[in-house]
């Protein structure tokens, strides 16, 4: 499989495939094992859209289904079609991290990928980062040490750190300021960043 | 009501965590572009792609065929002329936004496309006016100002230096959009959710555009994603949305996307000038002479702050000659951006009066303490008030340059320019610079802030006021709590909504000084209010009642009742207060004074310059700063370090780019309009001259001053040549150098 395109968020055209499993079925259910490239092009030419289609999303643990056009991107079925509004659009090309979302685990732009690509997947966004009343570690981190203030890019910050820590619960302030170079602030607020990662650093420390 | 901020401060001046922090980090919070309405329809705007156009033909017919296609409103119409690439021409709203944007593309305008001119020196050249108004060239007549005589002190002094600086046009790049959500209901009241920093000012705004009763408009602001300076009205987007909705009978929302936030949203006004600066071998400066231009786009005003040129130092200068013309050109139009002109008024004064230190071989410090303003009489003084600003500046910034300068070790640090330490390619380098703004409360009208205390003991505190970041919930909060001897999270905070009083916009620094006290004097009146009311059916004398924490104490048989206890006592009744502040009332001596204005501030920046690309890296920043009565510790420092990295990205990355040929800006977006990331921010260390005996004083601007002129001072410290243009890039870095060495 080293040489299979791979489809935008890292996946195989295989892997993708089994993903659109409902579009592979309407055809006759021959895309998913089918060893030919041609075959797949096939299904893929008469899959879907242009008008809406019906997609199920699975956010944040919760199936949510809605009707969007195959343009629509990750971002914007979440905000303007689910109602599910911590990812941010800003830049709307793949610059700022203010829609950064977990796919399975993995930080994407929502902006730089089709919603019809995230079925299957598990969606997480900042909303999961509080449950039964309760703050986890990395979003009350940035309370405590004022790392917001207009807060329009911090949901997606909280995220990119959230999976860096993830990632690496052993990851030194360094490492996670890099995992964050990939979004931007603009009320500046860099310097109560640094304490929050400073801080979850160390309780990592002290836990072990 | 005589308030007074308490002498024993509990709440006040300590580190609170801003009370919204929960719902903002876990993006529960929903700002205006996150407001989705039932049956709402999504509005975009067609606009110029040319800088200057007159309108020759609008064909929308296809369009209002397009599918979803709900309402067509025209903006500009034929006939009239556009003025930048970004005005306004049609407006539409549809079913969805991709059927908004599908059936943007299907309506027709025909352009004749006239002379523009974008570039502020082709602007200046010109023989014609491109930006509408009568006339035959985009320039205003010259703003002028003498005082001495500049001519007499060059020649008697000991060095002169003439030198030319500027700072780029940059865009507020908020990034929530600008724009609004509007909706009628049946009985023709108007809600409009607006991305705004004047909430109460967009529902007088609107209720004016549309001639309807002011009270049937509320506008609704809770979480807000940027401002600083851009969102003080409705705006043409604002206004067409609340018209689409009419025509519609449907929800609008009409947000700006990123092309048309950065090009259209506002931006801060070039300022480009020839300093020429004179002065002597002990480091009085003996004369300052300014000859500058700017371009505010299309229309608008003031590029510098054209009063307080030479900045800081105007006061101690004799010689002063200045002179400043704004430059029209078609480009969207400015808006104030976080300490309007002052910046552009920083850098044009502190380069010189660094390049003058650095030809007269002294400390820039040296030069600096030696051109402070003076202290000033405080019998003299308009209201005689010891605590004023003015007769003590000198003595404050005397003592703020005497702390920066131990915090960051500048004796060991400083030296000649091009003479400090080396690591390979990089030369290490500091620079200072100095700034001052006035973070009065706001004039005109009081704002107000009204304090409810409920049966229950429940206790509200409620304004129209706007919170946009700078955490205003927690200032009134820790305030009313401070007073009625209770916890922070027992006030509850409504703000945000047009129908809870008078409030001003956010401007100025005016937010904290005008909504502090306001919050201070309803607390005080609403605890009077509660006494007056209970202590008739305790059968107590309510002047012997105090508060104690958590509790009311009757002084007089020592009695003591819970807050929850005393509170039931008002039975079917509230106890209720409305605060007021003004500028008026700060000013009126039979008034205990709580706020004033004026502060200063100092900076100091470390660099090192790589001379073989020309990289700059900001490594170490420090930043002291006045700020009369502490209320938030922790949010204020937000505020002083937010304000240095807005300074950092204006010193080393931000610039609109224009292209001369389309009259379009090339980089509308935010990969190639650059602003930095966390591993781009130096170290920043914070000192706040916290002054309780000055009252409240807003400082969400001064920060934010001198940081780039504190930048563009290390620069040249570190390689003994000016960089004259900001932002500081590579390539301007390495040009400077390479002129350098052809000079030898």
């Amino acid at each position: 499989m080293a040489n299979s395109p791979q489809a935008p968020g890292g996946m195989s055209r295989r892997a993708f495939f089994k993903g659109t499993g409902a579009a592979a079925a309407a055809v006759g259910g021959i895309a998913v094992d089918a060893p030919e490239a041609l075959a797949q092009e096939k299904v893929d030419a008469v899959a879907i859209g242009p008008g809406p289609v019906k997609i199920e999303l699975t956010v944040n643990g919760t199936p949510i289904t809605a009707s969007v056009e195959p343009r629509v991107t990750l971002l914007d079925a979440l905000r303007n079609y689910m109602d599910v509004t911590g990812c941010k659009r800003v830049c709307d090309r793949g610059t700022c991290g203010a829609c950064t979302v977990m796919l399975d685990g993995k930080t994407v732009y929502a902006c730089s990928m089709l919603a019809l690509e995230a079925r299957g997947k598990e969606i997480k966004t900042a909303e999961s980062l509080y449950q039964n009343g309760k703050l986890d570690p990395i979003p009350a981190a940035f309370v405590k040490y004022d790392a917001q203030q207009c807060g329009f890019c911090t949901p997606g910050f909280v995220v990119s750190m959230r999976a860096a820590f993830d990632k690496n619960p052993n990851a030194t302030p360094a490492e996670v300021e890099e995992a964050l170079s990939g979004n931007i602030c603009r009320c500046g607020t860099y310097t109560q960043m640094r304490d929050a990662i400073v801080s979850l650093c160390q309780a990592k420390k002290e836990a072990k | 009501m005589a308030a007074t901020w308490p002498e024993t401060r509990r709440l006040l001046g300590k580190e609170t965590p801003r009370l919204d922090g929960p719902v903002k980090s876990t993006g529960r919070a929903k700002y205006t572009l996150d407001i989705n309405r039932p049956k709402m329809l999504h509005g975009v705007i067609l606009r110029s792609p040319h800088a200057h156009a007159s309108i020759k033909a609008i064909d929308t017919a296809a369009a209002e065929k397009m599918p979803g296609v709900k309402g067509v409103l025209v903006m500009t119409p034929v006939g009239r002329e556009v003025f930048y690439a970004g005005d306004e021409i049609v407006a539409l709203a549809a079913e969805t936004e991709e059927q908004a944007q599908d059936a943007m593309r299907a309506i027709k305008i025909d352009f004749e496309i006239l002379p523009f001119f974008v570039d502020e020196l082709d602007s200046m050249k010109a023989k014609v006016r491109t930006v509408g108004g009568k006339g035959d060239s985009n320039l205003t007549k010259p703003q002028t100002y003498e005082k001495g005589n500049v001519e007499d002190a060059y020649k008697t002094s000991d060095a002169v230096v003439e030198n030319s600086y500027g700072a780029s046009t940059i865009c507020h790049q908020c990034l929530e959009p600008h724009g609004v959500i509007a909706e009628w209901d049946a009985d023709g009241n108007l809600t409009v959710f607006a991305s705004t920093q004047a909430v109460y000012g967009i529902s007088t705004q609107l209720a004016t555009k549309f001639d309807m009763p002011a009270t049937k408009v509320k506008v609704i602001t809770q979480h807000m994603g940027g401002g600083y300076g851009s969102k003080f009205n409705a705006g043409p987007e604002g206004e067409v949305a609340v018209s689409l909705a009419k025509m519609t009978g449907r929800p609008v929302k009409m947000m700006l996307d990123r092309y048309d936030e950065i090009t259209v949203g506002g931006n801060r006004p070039s300022a480009f000038g020839k300093v020429k600066i004179a002065g002597k071998k002990d480091g009085t400066i003996t004369a300052f002479e300014v000859s500058s231009f700017g371009t505010p786009g299309f229309k608008g005003g003031a590029t510098v702050n054209f009063g307080l040129l030479p900045y800081v130092y105007l006061d101690a200068i004799e010689n002063i000659k200045r002179e400043h013309t704004v430059v029209f050109t078609n480009g969207g139009p400015a808006r104030a951006m976080r300490a309007p002109g002052h910046p552009q008024n920083c850098i044009l004064t502190e380069f010189a009066v660094e390049e003058l230190s650095g030809k007269l071989g002294i400390d820039p410090l040296i030069i600096r303490r030696k051109n402070l303003p003076p202290n000033l009489d405080p019998e003299k003084q308009e209201k005689k008030d010891r605590n004023d600003w003015l007769t003590r500046r000198n003595t404050i910034y005397n003592q703020q340059l005497d702390i920066i300068t131990r915090m960051c070790g500048w004796k060991e640090k400083w030296h000649q320019p091009g003479k400090g330490p080396k690591k390979g390619p990089w030369l290490h380098g500091v620079g200072m610079a100095l700034h001052t703004w006035g973070g009065y409360a706001a004039g005109g009208d009081p704002n107000e802030c009204t304090v409810r205390i409920a049966a229950n003991g429940s206790v509200t505190a409620e304004s129209s006021t706007q919170d946009l970041g700078t955490g205003q919930r927690g200032v009134t909060a820790i305030i009313v709590a401070e007073i009625l001897g209770l916890n922070i999270e027992d006030i509850t905070i409504r703000i945000g909504e047009s129908n809870l009083g008078k409030s001003s916009g956010s401007g100025g620094s005016t937010t904290c000084p005008s909504q502090a006290p306001a919050a201070l004097r309803g607390a005080v009146g609403a605890k009077e209010d509660l006494f007056k009311r209970v202590a008739p059916k305790l059968k107590v004398d309510p002047a012997k009642l105090e508060l104690g924490i958590g509790k009311v104490i009757d002084t007089e048989s020592k009695k003591e009742w819970t807050w929850k206890e005393f509170c039931a006592r008002l039975g079917m009744e509230e106890a209720k207060s409305v605060g007021d502040w003004s500028l008026a009332m700060a000013n009126d001596d039979k008034i205990p004074k709580l706020s004033s204005g004026q502060v200063g501030g100092v900076q100091v920046a470390e660099v090192w310059v790589d001379v073989e690309t020309g990289v700059v890296k900001n490594t170490e920043f420090w930043a002291i700063q006045d700020c009369g009565l502490l209320i938030n510790k922790l949010a204020c420092e937000s505020q002083v370090t937010g304000g240095v990295i807005m300074g950092v990205n204006y010193a080393l990355f931000e610039e609109r780019i224009m292209d001369r040929h389309t009259g379009r800006q090339t980089n509308g977006d935010m990969e190639f309009y650059k602003l930095g990331g966390i591993e781009d921010m130096p170290k920043i260390n914070v000192y706040m001259q916290d002054m309780p005996e000055r009252g409240v004083i807003g400082i969400g601007e001064p920060p934010t001053i001198s940081t780039a002129a504190a930048i563009g001072n290390a620069i040249y410290n570190a390689i003994a040549v000016r960089v004259p243009v900001m932002p500081f890039t590579p390539d301007r870095v390495l040009e400077a150098l390479a002129k350098k060495g052809a000079k030898g």
